[in-house]
Parts: structure tokens; sequence; C-alpha cells
């Protein structure tokens, strides 16, 4: 395997803000590469020097073999790029757009009328870009990204802002771009999407990587066990359910209480008893594996979507 | 190349599917045209009135004025050279026409023996060359037989062309090459507005991150622009002529050189308010604080000679004031404010200012 993007020791700086704090890490030719974070984690700065639209103050940040920073226009030809906000023109249909976007480029790939149909896009080929819904706006930034057939696309934040629908739609459309053999780095801060659409993924927080490897990986090397959760009850201070057999953490999360335990059984136990002490029955009390999000709560003490 | 027409292209559809765009830069100088045109001309010199002063008071001249009076189509006021002079100037006689003294008696003996032919004054305004010309045919169709009658061999009696400008026809000649020259401001200091917003809606950034130079995108506005400019143009050069009767005396090459010269000049002007305005309303602020006073005290209504001493010294450093000048010298051959070759350089330099201007503070982020 060949490295597509290399990122060694990577910083940015917003006049006393460390936007990008000594990055570093390699994406694979032809996997889906995933930086994890809330917003103003420096996920968008980071991309956005690969892109070769801003220039880094340190570090190297190489794609497809050329420096970012010192030779964007060398690697603009080469990526696609779909930033956060889609911006389109608003008066522009999406055929003209498309082939406005096809005109940048020497050597464009796919036809605007192939790209309409890939991304499904034929019912509103007339239409200008305002009156897009916001699923199929991201569609047609995706689309846009393609135009030159780029061996590696940049997504940032793809789903932000759509419906579950419309996010699953354009799911499939990420896995297609991974089918087809292209390198994928995108940004993101819902867990749900990197775990599905991530081969690997980096977990970033004020400008750092604090964790990066599979999913699996990463909620492996922190959790063997299973999270016991239920709605916080304010008579059960963390010492007592701390206390209880099995349980190795406790943490809280959008007003729930999270038991790490070793022992489910045992812990459940321990929890009923101590609320039938109080005279309280546990809520929404249920049992699960640890996800990313746990993760993310054990590095940093709070939960992403906070 | 492609590039570029294809960005040219987008800008033109969004230009033009902006409906208010499209009002600022078409309808409103039309309006100001037509509203003040009808203000000033109302009831002017439609009608073939001539005003006919006789010097000569001899039965040669009588018979002249009753060939004129046979004509149809055509009155005639009776009046004396300076009363009708001014009638005239105030736009409600179309020519006048004066018989000297002297023509019975120039008349009576060239019937005899041929001599220097007599002249019939003739006062048209040059500026409104169909209505001088239609005079013309007139005089020459009563002139022709009289001619003939008279000595039946050269002209005894020839026209003597004189100009006078009409007041109301004047004005309107004055206004629309101002009205062009507003319309020209325009429509370069509003590009500030389309270009903040495709910045703050990030489209700048995007294009930023294909392999479009960023000349090709400033290239794009200003073709764009400069497009709009000559079809503006056209189309005020166009009503003016048709509605108002304002032609075009000067070389067109000229005026469209002019023209593009003023376009591209005002849009650098536009890309300096896009340098400093942050956000869409941001740049409509400032494109309003910069156009009205380019508007009003740029001589675009009234000559900057009946300014103020102080507003005077305002309209000598403002660029419309050069643009405005210029235009009336080669559309209408209005009096100079400034030699053209000024006007030119006015521009140009401002040009440049402006292009290093912007070139320093404008952001595509």
């Amino acid at each position: 395997m060949t490295s597509a993007v290399q990122v060694t020791d990577l910083r940015k700086s917003y006049g006393q803000t460390r936007a990008v704090d000594g990055i570093s890490f390699d994406v694979q030719v032809g996997e889906v590469f995933g930086l994890l974070g809330p917003n103003g984690a420096g996920k968008t700065t980071t991309v956005e020097i690969l892109e070769g639209l801003r220039r880094s103050d340190g570090g190297d940040a190489i794609v497809l073999g050329i420096d970012a920073s010192r030779h964007p226009e060398r690697l603009k030809p080469l990526i696609g790029v779909a930033l956060q906000t889609a911006a389109l023109y608003p008066k522009l249909t999406v055929r003209e757009v498309l082939d406005l976007f096809r005109s940048f480029y020497a050597s464009p790939g796919l036809t605007s009328a192939e790209l309409i149909e890939l991304f499904d896009l034929g019912e509103k080929r007339s239409a200008q870009t305002r009156e897009l819904s916001g699923g199929q706006r991201q569609r047609l930034a995706v689309a846009l990204a393609l135009v030159n057939n780029p061996q590696i696309v940049f997504l940032d934040e793809p789903t932000t802002g759509l419906d579950p629908a419309a996010r699953r739609s354009l799911w499939e459309i990420i896995e297609n771009l991974r089918h087809d053999g292209r390198t994928v780095v995108l940004t993101t801060h819902y867990m749900e999407e990197a775990e599905v659409l991530c081969d690997r993924l980096a977990i970033v927080d004020h400008g750092r990587i604090l964790e990066s490897g599979t999913v699996k990986e990463l909620v492996g090397r922190h959790f063997r066990e299973r999270a016991v959760q239920f709605d916080r009850i304010d008579a059960l201070g963390d010492e007592r359910l701390a206390a209880i057999a099995g349980v190795s953490s406790v943490a809280h999360e959008r007003g729930e209480v999270v038991l790490y335990t070793s022992d489910v059984p045992a812990t459940i136990a321990g929890v009923l008893e101590h609320a039938t002490a109080v005279g309280v029955e546990p809520e929404n009390l249920t049992v699960r594996r640890p996800t990313l999000e746990d993760v993310f709560l054990a590095l940093t003490g709070r939960a992403l979507r906070d | 190349m492609s590039t570029l027409l294809h960005l040219t292209l987008a800008n033109i559809r969004s230009y033009t599917r902006d409906r208010a765009a499209m009002f600022w830069t078409i309808a409103f100088p039309l309006v100001f045209i037509l509203m003040f045109g009808a203000i000033f001309t109302g009831g002017g010199s439609s009608d073939r009135v001539f005003g006919w002063v006789d010097e000569d008071g001899t039965a040669a001249s009588a018979a002249l004025r009753a060939a004129f009076s046979d004509l149809e189509n055509v009155d005639l006021q009776d009046t004396t050279e300076q009363d009708g002079l001014v009638t005239m100037r105030a736009g409600d006689l179309r020519a006048l026409l004066i018989v000297p003294a002297g023509y019975g008696a120039a008349i009576a003996a060239a019937a005899d023996q041929p001599g220097p032919p007599v002249a019939l004054v003739v006062y048209t305004d040059p500026t409104q060359q169909n209505q001088t010309a239609d005079t013309f045919r007139f005089v020459d169709a009563v002139l022709g037989p009289v001619n003939l009658e008279i000595t039946g061999r050269g002209p005894a009696v020839v026209p003597e062309a004189r100009a006078v400008q009409t007041e109301s026809l004047s004005f309107i000649s004055y206004l629309v090459p101002s009205i062009l020259g507003m319309a020209l401001m325009q429509l370069g200091v509003f590009a500030a507005i389309p270009l903040v917003g495709d910045r703050q809606k990030g489209i700048l950034k995007r294009l930023s991150a294909t392999p479009l130079r960023r000349w090709q995108l400033v290239g794009s506005n200003v073709l764009m622009r400069v497009l709009l400019a000559l079809i503006q143009t056209a189309v005020i050069i166009g009503v003016g002529a048709l509605v108002f009767d304002v032609q075009i005396s000067g070389s067109l090459p000229l005026v469209g050189a002019l023209v593009i010269l003023g376009a591209m000049t005002f849009v650098a002007l536009g890309y300096v308010i896009a340098s400093f305005a942050k956000t869409e309303d941001a740049a409509n602020g400032m494109t309003s604080v910069v156009q009205f006073p380019l508007m009003f005290l740029s001589g675009t209504f009234f000559p900057i000679d009946s300014m103020p001493d102080a507003l005077k010294t305002v309209a000598r450093v403002l660029p419309l004031t050069y643009l405005s000048d210029g235009l009336r010298q080669v559309m209408v051959g209005g009096t100079p404010f400034a030699p053209l070759w000024v006007c030119f350089a006015v521009l140009a330099g401002f040009l440049v200012v402006c292009l290093a201007i912007a070139a320093r503070y404008f952001r595509w982020t």
C-alpha cells in the first residue's frame, strides 16, 4: 500500500489560536479516512491545507507526492473538493454549474450528463441551485468534486444538516467512491458516520490528534467492557455507582449515566439495588457495546455532540 | 480561453436572472431619460413653426413669405431677429428665416443681369440633424421655383445656414450622454455586490480549489461588465435617437473606446469597494455612499459651470465628471469641461489607482 496523503507535524495558527497544533497522519491509497472531532477542532483547517487553500505555518502536507503548501497549482487539477458549505452559484442550473466546473479542467473525466445520472439529479438538471434541497445541494457538491475524475476526494462535513434519508443517500455515494478505487478524506462530527464509512480515522480535538486507527482498534484499545446506561438519578452519587461490582469508570452523557463494566449482570443488579434503596426506578436502562462516542468521552471528558 | 468564456457566460446568466440588477442596468437610466426628457421637451419644437423676419419690406419679400406660408404643414410667425432667436432658444421655433434688407433690389437687379446671389438666412439647431435637414428641404422647395422664376438660369437666392443652440433640445442632448455616464458608473460600482456575495457564500473559495486562475475570474467579471456596458450604450443611444431625436455627431469608435474605458474604471472602483466590504449588506451601503455623490456632483443633470465654486472643486476630482464630459463631447459635441485627452487620461489614471488598491487589499476568502 502506498500513501496518498502524508501529514507530518502540521501546524497552523490564527493569531494566538493554534488551530492545528502538530498533526501527523497517513492516508493509504484507496481507503476512506476520517477526521472526527467537534466543531473548531481543527479538522477543516487541516483539510484546507491539504487542498492547497491555506498555507501551513510548519510541518509537511504531501498529497499525491506534491507539497500542498508549496505547489498548490500542481495539486489542484488532481484533487476533488467539497467544502463545508456547498457554495454554488444560486442562479445557475445544476447542468450549468457542472458544465462551468468542467471547463476549469484540462481533461475533465465524466460528462455533466453522466454525473447528473450518477448523483440522481436528473429531475433537477434544469433547476437553479437555490431551489435544491439540502441533500440535493450536497450531492451536487460531491458531483462537482468529481468533474475532473480525481484520484483523491476531500469531503468536509459532507452530511452536516441533512435529514437521515439524505445522509444515507450520501453515504451510499461515498461508499461508491471507495468502490471506484478513489481515496477519500472526510471530516465529520457524527460518530455514526465515521463508524459506517471510515476504514481508519483520527480523533481530533484542540488541533491535535488524540487517537487514530480503525474503529475496532480505537474502541478495543479503550474498552474491553460494556456500557450500562440509564437516566441520571440525582440521589445516586458517582462514588456509590463506582463501587458497584464490575464497574471500572463512570461517565455522564446528555442526562444519562454511563457505567463501563466487565460484569454486566452484577452491575445491573447493583444499579437496581441502589435505585430501590433510594426509591427510584431506573429509566431507560440499556446495555450496549462501547462506541466511538465512548472513546471520545473517555479521551476528552465530554460528549462530542454537546 | 474556454474557461474564460464559460465563466463569463455564467456571470451573464447569474446577472440577467437577477431582476434587481437588470432594473438598475437598463430600466433605471431609461426612466431618467424618459422622465427628464418628457419634462424638458414638452410642447417644444415638435410642430414645424418657422420664425419670419422681414428686414426688406418690399413686394419681393412679401412674395417670398407668401410662398412659404402656402406650404402645407408649415406655420410662420412674424418676429424680429432678436426676439425670434430668444423664442427659438426656448424651443418654441423650429427655425428662424431672415430676409435681409436689400433683398427686393437684388432680385430686381438679378432679373436683368446675373450678380452675386442674395442670402436667405436660416437659423437651425445643428445638433438636431433630422429637424435641420427637414427645415432645409422646405426652404429648398420654396427657393427652387423662386430662382427659376427670377432668372431662369442660376440661383439668385441661396440659403445661408446659421446655427443656434435651442435650450430644450440641448438639455436632452446634454442629458443622454450624462445618463449613459451615470449608468456605466453604476454598472461598475455595483460589481462589488455580487462579488462580495460570492465571497460570502464561499463561491470564490470553492473556485480557488480548482485550477481556475485569478486573472480568469477577474477577466470574466470585467468582460461581462464591458459587454453589459455596450448593451446599455446601445439602448440609451437608441432611445435618445428614437424618442428625443438626439443624434450622435461624433465618431462611434471613440464613443465605444470611452464607454469601455469608463466601464473598466468603475468596475475597478467596484473591486475597491469589494476589498473593504465584508458582507453583501456592507457592500450595498458602501456602493450607495459612493454612487450618490458621483451621480449628483459630476454634472449629470446640469453643467458643472453652473455649480457653486465649492462643488465645482469636488466635481473636478470625481472620475464620473470626466467620463460624462467626454461622452458629451464625442456624442453630441458638448462644450468641453476638460479636453478629451484629459478625460481619457483621468479615467485611465483612476483605473490604475483602483487596480493597485484592489490588488493590495482584495481577499478571496
